[in-house]
């Protein structure tokens, strides 16, 4: 595994380790997510440019404008999450238990 | 796979508004567990085919073979279905919406995942896909013994049913899809007769009889059919998985498979 994909995948690794263990706030796991999607556009434009096509060029563009439309859903649903539920803490999140 | 990828993005933001149009504190709530999961499954998806492609140069969706990069891809394509063991937003999720929105949920959005897993199949750990099918079936059939909410218990019934079709994907992939179609049938005929019935609790589909004794009549049937009992259809894929897996050889694996069928079946019939 040569360091380049090492470096991206331990971005990837952390930022998924934090969504994934996030305590307090929901703004933490978007910013999580927000960090893998940036390690994966790091990701695939080195990639595209390590096989010296241009073929795959366009496909860290698109992520990019996935990522944003993803976030920006995110951020959505946690001003809707303020909203109705007070604040961010995700201990307020337990409405929907058995 | 960038394809694929996007696909399954413009499901999941399309179905987010749809879940948290009640702007009841429920439903956005159960928006934005629903949110979290499944973007954090496509990013795992997105990382498993980019790291697949720096370490074979692959980028196409059937050739993907570094076993690293397809056991992480299962793992993703589970999270996003709701196979266990990471299943464990499938119930809260479930609940916290109207009926008419499970039922997209349970059926729609488990198409295109399922297609990407039936196209991965060949070169899948099998080790992965029978631990999960297994763990589906048995976590399906225990955790809706104690729900008296419809929406949960038809979120452990769709645990356990993917559980089924998980399961068989190694051996004979053609029964995973008559599984999920046969599924998609059963489910959304619940989820309708449940809607015109307007029921969420077991308690409110007791009283039903006085109002419409045919509806009635018919969900019962719809239940018995998706706990898998002759002569109903229901039992058409679980007989064709379970020849299948003895045919393999497995006849235990055959055997833990129908008890918790049971299991499921239990509830079912309260």
């Amino acid at each position: 595994m040569t360091s380049v994909h090492f470096s991206f995948s331990s971005a990837f690794t952390l930022g998924l380790m934090g969504l994934a263990f996030h305590r307090t706030h929901l703004l933490s796991a978007l910013l999580c997510l927000e960090g893998m999607m940036l390690s994966l556009f790091i990701a695939l434009s080195l990639w595209a440019l390590q096989l010296q096509t241009i073929m795959f060029s366009a496909a860290p563009m698109l992520l990019l404008a996935f990522s944003a439309c993803e976030a920006s859903a995110g951020l959505a649903l946690l001003v809707a999450t303020a909203r109705t539920h007070g604040t961010d803490h995700l201990q307020n999140l337990n409405l929907l238990q058995c | 796979w960038i394809l694929a990828w996007m696909g399954l993005e413009i499901n999941t933001m399309a179905i987010i508004p749809l879940m948290a149009q009640q702007h009841h504190p429920r439903a956005t709530e159960a928006a934005t567990k629903y949110f979290l999961t499944q973007a954090t499954a496509a990013a795992m998806i997105l990382f498993a085919s980019t790291t697949n492609a720096w370490i074979t140069g692959d980028w196409n969706i059937p050739q993907t073979s570094h076993p690293a990069a397809t056991s992480l891809l299962t793992l993703a394509l589970a999270l996003k279905i709701g196979l266990a063991p990471m299943h464990f937003w499938l119930p809260e999720v479930l609940q916290g919406l109207n009926l008419t929105t499970g039922l997209i949920l349970s059926t729609w959005q488990k198409l295109a995942p399922f297609i990407l897993i039936y196209q991965i199949a060949p070169n899948t750990n099998p080790t992965i896909l029978t631990s999960m099918g297994i763990l589906s079936t048995l976590i399906g059939g225990w955790g809706g013994l104690n729900q008296t909410q419809l929406r949960k218990i038809l979120a452990y019934s769709s645990i356990a049913h993917l559980g089924w079709m998980i399961t068989i994907l190694h051996f004979m992939p053609a029964l995973t899809l008559l599984n999920l179609t046969i599924y998609i049938i059963m489910t959304s005929t619940m989820f309708l007769s449940l809607k015109s019935l307007s029921a969420t609790k077991i308690n409110s589909l007791a009283i039903t009889w006085p109002k419409t004794p045919i509806l009635t009549v018919m969900t019962m049937l719809s239940l018995l059919s998706l706990g898998g009992l002759p002569p109903l259809t229901g039992f058409m894929p679980k007989w064709l998985i379970l020849q299948e897996l003895t045919k393999q050889n497995l006849p235990i694996l055959a055997t833990i498979m129908a008890m918790s069928a049971l299991l499921s079946l239990f509830f079912y019939l309260r």
